[in-house]
């Protein structure tokens, strides 16, 4: 059985762990030289406005209606449980606490992991399959520098940006929740989101969507452009890349709450 | 010159090529031949190093391009033009743009020399109606057509490589597509713009080639010009050649 396995399937695990090591190579490659691409010439302006178009007023509309509800969700189910304990004047700080330095971030991460990383890897897919990819090689034109930098640069400014905005949607539906369902003071709730707002919050909601933009556009570009295999190549490229966005989104997200808490000196 | 020498390539187990050796000079035209999957458009993309073989070397002009890195073989890919298989037209652009794209990209020509240029090119390709369309709004005639004027926009080149040009087509855009090749790659050896066709329409390759490969299980089985391939006695060429002698007899 031992013999058998050393000389007929050994050879293509083996070679299986080869491509895994030059798969990760690459993408190592992409991730690390992609931002850097936008320091060098030649620019591509045109494409990064483009991509923070899409990536950005693109995802509004979703984000916005998805945070509302969240933001309602949470105040509901956070009053109810209070109300219980005769706390219910709290529900804005934690509200705020939640939404500000965890919900929010992440929600809207796997949003935009969901919308864009699936567009970014089939478009990418779809080119390389159509040889479009290789005409910008034939004519000189890198294609990391003019198809991933762009991306790559617009995921990681696009996606704080809307991170602020779903927060401030969210806030803003626990607020109805609580003035106009659980009849709290509506001030009340302003002032203790207020409270909440110090730098410490803010950083730590702040820094998670720059590293979730970056993972998503990188690992859905990767994805993408490694696309082979005709219209299922493209199906499982593009799957692989929402699925890989969001799991690393909650393992990354885990990751920096510990490094997070740690630096801002929190007690655990 | 374009040499390969011993070049081997396999597919996970799968051998493509197989200790291939020819010369070909760039004046040439020359069309591949042989049945799906027995490696006429890797030979393409191992000319334009967008893949590298496992054995062997490619030489062009002398140089080994196997070995040089990506930013090198950037001036190496410039001495061809391409046009894949279906036009791997820029679906995010339109005609012009994509026509354009070389000349916006690597010259610093002015808008209106650009919109000459491109006009230009589209008018003796019979297409300049199309302009401001989009690659889907076009046949498939149209977008090799497209694809032929974004190649013939790179003036340095001098090769053209077609990826199955005519496949796909009804028989007069094919006809029309042919003749088009032929023009573009009019002039006196050595200072014309010679080609190499990858196709199975051998009556397509007839038309307008001058040499002729055939692949075979990874080999080249048959080089020769047009008196050679009508007196080949391999029955399996002559299998695939078939059409052609169908087609002289109803002539």
């Amino acid at each position: 059985m031992l013999v058998r396995y050393l000389i007929v399937k050994y050879p293509y695990d083996l070679m299986d762990i080869k491509k895994l090591v030059f798969r990760l190579q690459d993408f190592y490659i992409l991730s690390i030289k992609s931002p850097f691409g936008s320091f060098r010439r030649p620019f591509y302006f045109r494409e990064i406005i483009e991509q923070m178009d899409y990536m950005g007023t693109g995802s509004l509309f979703i984000v916005v209606l998805v945070s509302l509800f969240i933001g309602m969700a949470l105040s509901l189910q956070i009053s109810a449980e209070l109300a219980e304990m005769g706390m219910k004047m709290y529900t804005g700080k934690i509200v705020g606490l939640v939404i500000i330095r965890e919900l929010g971030p992440v929600s809207i991460a796997l949003i935009f992991a969901g919308r864009v990383g699936s567009g970014v890897a089939s478009e990418l897919g779809s080119m390389m399959l159509g040889h479009q990819v290789d005409i910008l090689r034939v004519h000189g034109v890198n294609p990391l520098k003019k198809l991933v930098t762009p991306r790559v640069i617009s995921a990681i400014l696009m996606l704080p940006v809307l991170t602020v905005i779903g927060d401030a949607v969210a806030l803003f539906g626990g607020y109805f929740i609580s003035t106009f369902v659980s009849h709290q003071s509506g001030s009340f709730y302003w002032s203790q989101i207020q409270d909440i707002m110090d730098f410490e919050n803010i950083f730590a909601g702040l820094t998670k969507p720059f590293v979730f933009g970056y993972i998503i556009a990188c690992v859905s570009c990767y994805m993408g452009l490694s696309t082979k295999g005709g219209a299922s190549g493209l199906r499982s490229s593009t799957t692989t890349a929402v699925v890989i966005s969001m799991t690393m989104i909650i393992v990354f997200d885990f990751l920096l709450t510990r490094i997070l808490l740690y630096f801002l000196g929190a007690n655990v | 010159m374009i040499e390969f020498v011993n070049v081997s390539l396999a597919f996970n187990s799968y051998t493509v090529l197989d200790r291939v050796s020819f010369k070909a000079d760039f004046h040439e035209r020359i069309a591949i031949l042989g049945g799906s999957g027995e490696g006429k458009t890797t030979i393409l993309r191992l000319i334009l190093a967008l893949i590298r073989p496992d054995e062997g070397n490619i030489l062009i002009d002398g140089q080994d391009i196997t070995e040089l890195s990506e930013s090198q073989l950037r001036e190496h890919r410039m001495k061809f033009s391409v046009v894949f298989q279906e036009g791997a037209l820029f679906d995010s652009m339109n005609v012009k743009e994509n026509v354009a794209f070389c000349l916006r990209e690597y010259t610093n020509l002015s808008e209106e020399k650009i919109d000459e240029r491109v006009r230009e090119l589209l008018k003796k390709l019979k297409i300049e109606n199309a302009i401001h369309l989009m690659p889907e709004e076009l046949s498939g005639g149209m977008q090799r057509r497209v694809a032929i004027a974004r190649s013939m926009a790179e003036c340095e080149s001098r090769m053209m490589l077609y990826d199955e040009a005519t496949t796909g087509l009804d028989p007069l855009t094919a006809d029309n597509i042919c003749t088009l090749i032929k023009d573009i790659s009019e002039g006196v050896p050595p200072g014309r713009v010679g080609f190499i066709i990858v196709t199975h329409k051998v009556t397509d390759a007839i038309k307008i080639a001058e040499r002729f490969l055939y692949l075979r299980n990874g080999k080249i089985a048959f080089d020769g010009d047009i008196a050679a391939l009508y007196s080949v006695e391999d029955p399996e060429f002559r299998n695939f050649i078939n059409e052609l002698f169908v087609a002289e007899k109803c002539r």
